[in-house]
């Protein structure tokens, strides 16, 4: 048993939990909004488009996530600049445009000569992580993770009933936004996680999972937390074992709890409603 | 003027790249004409999913030594099962079922690589190797290029019809089911090809930009066949003999251009660019109404 808690024993370790800790609740967290408001694609999108802002801060000797922030807003902008503008369906637009971003990136990349690791940027470098990112990745996640949650009843009010909320008069377009920017702020703190590609399921797979659990939705944000934070420590410790890609691990320990909730979720699990059928 | 022009012609004196800009040109050609059946059935992020999917496919059959169009088509149609199979039997909406499905099966990819590293290249997968296609590979792309061409070629009406009206193909004796489960087989062979030209993150795009910008150009579906495969091709094509001058990064250069060309379309088209509008709103509003 101790030789299994051994990563416990080594800071590269512990920065690695501690930052995963972070990462895991902050998506979490945002994903239960995600998934109601059918913003899934965004986050996909999003998390590709920051590619040239993170090469073009590279450039300019600006912070990467300044530039990856901007590139991040700035997909979201476009798209819905496009989408008002053209006859074209937004699932489309958001593809031609994200995939715009990633490939103009890509070229950048490879006109650039830095010391920057391009697979890292892909798939997440939780090892890797530097002490004074560490402190970054919480102080960021932790103002994320503050206005999500202090915004929790209007923000909830724009995903589920957005007519409700002009009736209320909310503040609507400004919310969106401010999800948006939410949104985006979180795929950068990520990244150094997770990387690029695997970062949505962090924003899409807590909140599904909490879906089937529960109809309450201050639940649901708790459950949500509690898979991602579970399945993330998890996946560091057997990555650890087994020698194989972190962020790989943590997103597939979140695959399997969320087939195991598919299947026997108290009330929205296959098994249960396959019993209430049967009677 | 005489060095420029030898300048601008170094890149054919090079047999791999010859060989990438024609295999670049197929397989966008073969991508561009799918990518209009993809944009009218609203399929876009259906593209995006089954090129993530394929990875764990495409890692297995390089382990063992298979094809990787053989690994990389099965996985891709399980994937399409798995998502079929949670959308019809839970609460989950649509589109985070296809998030969790495709990352699920990209992060098995991802780990049979990291745990056998020496095998398989990540980066080829992620981004693409055209300039170092092996010659089997080839063979794959054109096997595949040459089934899609044939059964869009024959069947695209009755596609058209399934994409525009699934359940106006239904009452014309048409079996939507059966049109349903070839078009998805089509996407993932597709996706297969396009995985050697582009990679696994920018495939979406070559499935999708042309018939976005050929849906700008055109009312008309049979145009708009030849309009997507055309800008498939030309822009391939370009972006291939323009990597040389760029280390490589052949995906980039590709899918910049498309959206390059995508932009222009959403500006200057004659009836549906931005512009157009702007100038139909303006002589409206110069017309008095009566």
């Amino acid at each position: 048993m101790t030789e299994f808690f051994e990563p416990l024993y080594n800071a590269t370790m512990r920065d690695a939990l501690l930052v995963g800790t972070m990462v895991a609740t902050m998506c979490a967290v945002l994903s239960c909004f995600l998934i109601l408001k059918g913003w899934s694609l965004m986050g996909d999108a999003i998390s590709h488009a920051v590619l040239p802002g993170i090469v073009l801060a590279y450039i300019a000797g600006l912070p990467l996530s300044i530039g990856a922030f901007g590139a991040g807003l700035f997909c979201a902008v476009s798209t819905g600049f496009i989408k008002q503008n053209s006859r074209i369906k937004e699932d489309t637009v958001m593809g031609v445009v994200f995939t715009g971003l990633f490939a103009f990136g890509l070229v950048l990349f490879s006109r650039t000569t830095s010391d920057m690791h391009l697979d890292h940027i892909l798939v997440g470098n939780i090892l890797g992580i530097t002490h004074s990112q560490v402190w970054q990745t919480l102080g960021l996640g932790g103002v994320v993770l503050g206005v999500t949650l202090a915004l929790r009843r209007d923000l909830l009010l724009i995903c589920f009933d957005p007519g409700q909320a002009r009736v209320m008069a909310l503040p609507d377009r400004l919310l969106n936004y401010l999800l948006l920017g939410l949104l985006s702020l979180a795929i950068v703190v990520s990244l150094q996680a997770v990387g690029i590609i695997l970062v949505v399921a962090m924003l899409v797979t807590p909140g599904s999972i909490a879906h089937l659990w529960t109809d309450r939705f201050d639940r649901m944000l708790g459950i949500a937390a509690a898979a991602a934070v579970s399945s993330t420590v998890a996946g560091i410790f057997i990555s650890y074992h087994i020698d194989g890609s972190t962020g790989a691990c943590i997103v597939l320990v979140q695959a399997l709890l969320f087939v195991a909730s598919l299947l026997f979720a108290p009330k929205y699990g296959i098994v249960r409603t396959r019993t209430v059928a049967a009677k | 003027m005489t060095e420029l022009i030898h300048s601008l012609l170094t890149p054919f004196q090079y047999d791999y790249m010859l060989r990438a800009i024609w295999v670049s040109a197929l397989i966008g050609g073969t991508c561009g004409f799918l990518s209009s059946f993809v944009t009218l059935k609203g399929w876009s992020l259906m593209g995006d999913a089954l090129s993530h999917a394929v990875v764990p496919g495409v890692a297995v059959a390089y382990i063992l030594g298979l094809p990787f169009a053989l690994g990389a088509f099965v996985a891709g149609l399980l994937a399409a099962g798995t998502m079929a199979f949670i959308k019809a039997r839970s609460r989950i909406r649509e589109d985070a079922t296809i998030g969790i499905v495709f990352t699920a099966y990209f992060a098995l990819g991802l780990l049979l690589i990291s745990l056998f590293p020496a095998r398989v290249d990540l980066k080829v997968i992620l981004l693409g190797n055209i300039l170092g296609i092996s010659d089997p590979d080839i063979e794959q792309v054109i096997a595949i290029s040459a089934v899609t061409l044939l059964v869009l070629g024959f069947k695209w009406k009755d596609l058209m019809l399934f994409c525009f009206d699934a359940s106006q193909a239904r009452t014309l004796g048409l079996r939507p089911v059966l049109l349903h489960v070839t078009l998805l087989a089509l996407l993932a062979a597709t996706a297969v090809a396009a995985l050697q030209a582009v990679g696994a993150c920018l495939v979406v795009a070559m499935l999708i930009t042309p018939g976005a910008t050929a849906y700008l150009l055109t009312d008309r579906f049979g145009k708009m066949l030849w309009l997507s495969s055309g800008i498939g091709v030309a822009s391939s094509l370009v972006g291939a003999y323009a990597s040389y001058y760029v280390n490589g990064a052949t995906g980039g250069c590709i899918v910049t251009l498309q959206t390059l060309v995508f932009i222009a379309a959403f500006i200057f088209a004659p009836k549906h660019g931005i512009l157009a509008s702007k100038r139909r709103a303006r002589s409206a509003e110069a017309v008095p109404s009566p």
